[in-house]
């Protein structure tokens, strides 16, 4: 690469606002760290650096700069390694930031060889440079933040609110620093989950230390208005422009309408690939099937639905069903978040249409969720997660996407789940949850998620209805957004601070788990959450989602790279388990095309549910549910079906799958559903069936839906919910349905 | 007059070096990056340049005596070395350690061996040269230093 770069700009201050709101001296502040052996380049470099009025921190060894980075998560901006060093190859230096905290890296050598910049490139540097570095080349790196930023903030954008955007425009004005002004962007998107600890609402980016990105939060009731909008209009003729006058909320911009709708179009479509097409006559089906997805999914309950809805057996619905609450969590977490996300049950009309029906149980909770999710994700639960977190946007998303497709089925095709609420059934769930997710995420996510926080924190029992919603609804979707949802619950239950905002989707499940709106809160929150904050931070309570955050951080360190950007939040589940949530984000795009595996979108939020829940359920349910949610994705793995108990775990194969390579999620997910949780009392998570999903960031669906499930399952059984072993991340999830279900994928 | 004669001094050492190959342009780089803030900024980055750079050697030199078929990690003090002098824009003991480097990925000792001691001379050259032009510059104060700079 040509280190004089001759491209950017060389002030360095005085740069102009590049719509990303920095502060008029952006990029003087910018923080960056170096890592190099050779002390006379470091040296230099640090001059360079200052020179250019950065704000630097020098490292010889690299194994120390990870360690800095860690703690100090959102210290740092940018990050200049070399690639020959002693203790450790740069490369995998930058894959392990990558990983975890998702900050833009840029490599140095004196090495040009095209083989070695190629590998740079592969491994994810965001630049290369050559050295001898040139202070041109470093005048120009703070561009790399400003990309990053913004890419996330796309990302975010479609579920964001507009006040959240103001917000962080406003914030970022504010900011007088460059580096604040990334910080903010990546914080608020990754870092959901850090910065914010306990964030309960995922829309509450704001948190003073990081400056809001403009993104916006679409809130549950965002997106239901905008459903309303939306269905006032009729979905078909819907324009962004008169959904904005209609929907009159000041801040928002048409753009965020615009990417909303596109959102919930594919939500509802989503909805009505699967067998939901018919049922959902929800709105939803269509455009928002994207952002709903997570929403939806997570409702909890609904998810459990949605899961469920493709595939619970109409006995699990029924289980659901007894549980209305919960099913309506899990499986209306799809329902509801189909409602809530896509909204309310007509309003959704694009989404699925299932949702209606759903939705309206689940709705306000899930839908929150799909908002939620959305929110969440937008939040930056997607992609902040912590830092990760943006991953979890995506997850959120993600799951969005498949829990869209689950929310939106739970309603209308839920049909057969008839969840009291949410039946997302299984229908839906599948495609529901995979919409849902999608959708959810965007849309009802970050409505529910504000609140879906799904903090379940506090009530441990919630994971217990968790798992009987999330068997039911389980349904693969729902696992996976119930997984989120319990994940979140799980998190947020724990309270794990981390994720503070995001998890709320989680958490919600812990609640009562779910009942439908929490878990549609949940589940909501567990995507957004998960994308950001990985839930956990709601949930700080019991709920081992917190752990699931933290275990689906690992997930999402792990697989959230990929598909799990959810799952990056899960970090932020307080556990700050490694879940880069991160990672969410990218894999957000990824889920959308699962949407059609909606498993996979599932799989990834699944996963992170799952794995969030697991990681809470500690041994309950949480494994359930991601079990389940993973099943979620795919094919309603969730079957949680009427195994009460089954239904956790099957999430979890779905939203593993969602783990950005999809692909891979197929493998996962199928182990997952495996996993899933099978609610079945004691929602064992058997922690081995889910350990593959790479879901990681699906589990957390299928956690959430699990957590339905399981809730679902658990409340009929209530106890059994306890195996779930906390470590298991998702394995745990005795989800033996989630396997066949997860196959699907 | 002897200040700017000094000054003159400065700079047509500098020059020479340059032209001679001992430095590259990215020894004027450095000298950009010296200002109020860090007044004897090259002039630190040298002597660390040696000092870490005189360790170097002194380990490859060491390497080829006691274990000379362990050309990996030949090749890696010679990638330090070489990183090290580019970084401060020492042109001709960076050629060398190039060539050093690449008898090294050939596994050729012999080569390697005759490659080093040029390096170890070229260094060691450098050293002085370098020694002696701050030396120059000191005496002409802050003030030719920062005429000198600008070259």
């Amino acid at each position: 690469m040509d280190p004089n770069r001759a491209a950017a700009s060389t002030a360095s201050s005085g740069r102009p606002r590049d719509g990303v709101g920095h502060p008029p001296d952006f990029p003087a502040g910018l923080r960056v760290l170096v890592v190099d052996d050779d002390p006379t380049c470091l040296k230099i470099l640090d001059r360079m650096l200052r020179k250019c009025l950065y704000d630097v921190t020098t490292c010889s060894r690299a194994a120390v700069a990870l360690a800095m980075l860690r703690e100090r998560k959102g210290a740092f901006d940018l990050v200049l390694s070399d690639v020959y060093m002693p203790d450790m190859d740069g490369f995998k230096l930058l894959e392990h930031i990558g990983l975890e905290m998702d900050l833009p890296v840029i490599m140095m050598s004196a090495d040009d060889g095209r083989d070695v910049v190629m590998k740079g490139v592969t491994h994810g540097a965001c630049d290369y440079l050559i050295k001898p570095v040139r202070m041109e080349a470093l005048r120009n790196i703070w561009q790399h933040v400003v990309r990053k930023r913004r890419n996330e903030l796309k990302e975010l954008e479609h579920s964001g609110s507009a006040e959240e955007n103001d917000k962080q425009k406003r914030a970022l004005d504010d900011g007088d620093n460059a580096s604040s002004a990334s910080e903010v962007s990546w914080k608020n998107v990754k870092r959901r989950k850090d910065g914010k600890e306990e964030e309960e609402e995922i829309e509450e980016r704001e948190d003073p230390s990081t400056l809001k990105k403009p993104r916006v939060v679409w809130s549950v009731d965002l997106h239901q208005q905008f459903v309303a909008a939306v269905n006032q209009l009729h979905v078909d003729k819907a324009v962004p422009k008169k959904i904005l006058e209609l929907m009159n909320v000041p801040g928002l911009t048409r753009e965020n309408v615009a990417s909303h709708l596109q959102k919930y179009r594919l939500y509802l479509r989503r909805l009505n690939v699967p067998q939901n097409q018919a049922r959902l006559d929800t709105p939803y089906t269509g455009a928002s099937e994207a952002t709903f997805h997570s929403v939806g999914s997570f409702d909890g309950l609904d998810i459990q639905s949605l899961a469920v809805a493709g595939q619970f057996p109409p006995q699990s619905l029924m289980a659901l069903n007894s549980e209305p609450r919960r099913i309506t969590t899990t499986g209306i977490g799809l329902s509801s978040v189909d409602q809530i996300g896509f909204n309310p049950s007509a309003q959704m009309a694009n989404a699925s249409n299932i949702r209606p029906a759903m939705m309206q149980q689940m709705s306000n909770k899930q839908l929150n969720f799909l908002s939620g999710p959305s929110s969440s994700m937008e939040s930056g639960l997607l992609g902040q997660s912590q830092q990760p977190v943006p991953s979890y946007g995506n997850m959120g998303l993600r799951v969005s996407d498949g829990a869209s497709g689950f929310f939106s089925l739970p309603s209308s095709q839920r049909t057969s789940t008839s969840f009291s609420g949410g039946t997302i059934n299984a229908n839906m769930t599948n495609s529901l949850v995979m919409q849902m997710t999608r959708q959810g995420q965007q849309f009802s996510l970050s409505q529910q998620q504000n609140r879906i926080h799904i903090n379940m924190p506090q009530q441990p029992q919630t994971r217990g209805q968790l798992p009987n919603a999330i068997a039911a609804e389980h349904d693969s979707r729902l696992s996976t957004t119930m997984g989120h949802q319990i994940l979140s619950n799980e998190v947020s239950r724990h309270g794990s601070g981390r994720c503070g905002s995001n998890m709320n989707v989680c958490t919600s499940l812990p609640e009562g788990y779910m009942n439908a709106s929490s878990y549609g809160a949940v589940s909501q929150a567990l995507y957004a959450d998960f994308s950001n904050s990985c839930m956990n931070e709601s949930t700080g309570s019991s709920y081992p989602l917190a752990t699931g955050a933290g275990a689906t951080t690992f997930t999402s360190t792990g697989m959230l790279q990929d598909a799990f950007p959810p799952v990056g939040n899960v970090e932020a589940l307080g556990n700050s388990t490694s879940l880069k949530g991160v990672d969410f984000v990218p894999d957000y795009d990824l889920l959308s095309e699962v949407h059609q595996s909606k498993s996979r979108d599932w799989k990834l939020q699944n996963i992170n549910i799952s794995y969030q829940l697991a990681q809470q359920l500690g041994s309950k349910q949480s494994n359930i549910d991601f079990g389940s949610s993973l099943l979620a994705h795919q094919d309603p793995i969730a079957t949680i079906k009427d195994e009460s108990s089954r239904n956790t775990c099957i999430v979890r194969k779905e939203t593993f799958s969602v783990r950005t390579d999809i692909e891979r999620e197929k493998g996962e997910c199928i182990a997952q559903c495996n996993s899933t949780i099978l609610v079945e009392n004691s929602v064992r998570v058997k922690a081995e069936g889910m350990s593959d999903l790479s879901y990681q960031g699906g589990l957390f669906d299928g956690n959430i839906i699990q957590n339905e499930l399981m809730d679902v399952v658990g409340k009929k059984q209530q106890e059994g919910i306890g195996q779930v072993d906390p470590e298991f991340n998702f394995d745990g999830y005795s989800l033996d349905d989630i396997q066949g279900a997860v196959q699907k994928r | 007059m002897e200040h700017s004669s000094l000054q003159r001094q400065v700079a047509y050492g500098k020059k020479s070096l340059v032209d001679q190959g001992y430095l590259d342009e990215q020894f004027y780089e450095l000298e950009e990056l010296e200002d109020e803030a860090s007044p004897n900024f090259v002039e630190e980055v040298v002597t660390l340049f040696f000092c870490d750079s005189s360790r170097l050697v002194a380990n490859i030199e060491q390497a080829l005596e006691k274990c000379p078929q362990d050309f990996r990690r030949l090749g890696s003090l010679a990638h330090q070395l070489k990183d090290s002098t580019t970084s401060i824009g020492a042109l001709r003991v960076k050629n060398e350690c190039t060539r050093f480097r690449e008898y090294c990925d050939e596994e050729n000792l012999q080569g390697c061996q005759g490659s080093f001691q040029k390096v170890k001379r070229e260094h060691a050259i450098l050293k002085q040269k370098l020694e002696a032009y701050f030396q120059l510059l000191r005496q002409t104060g802050p003030a030719a230093r920062a005429t000198c700079s600008g070259d």
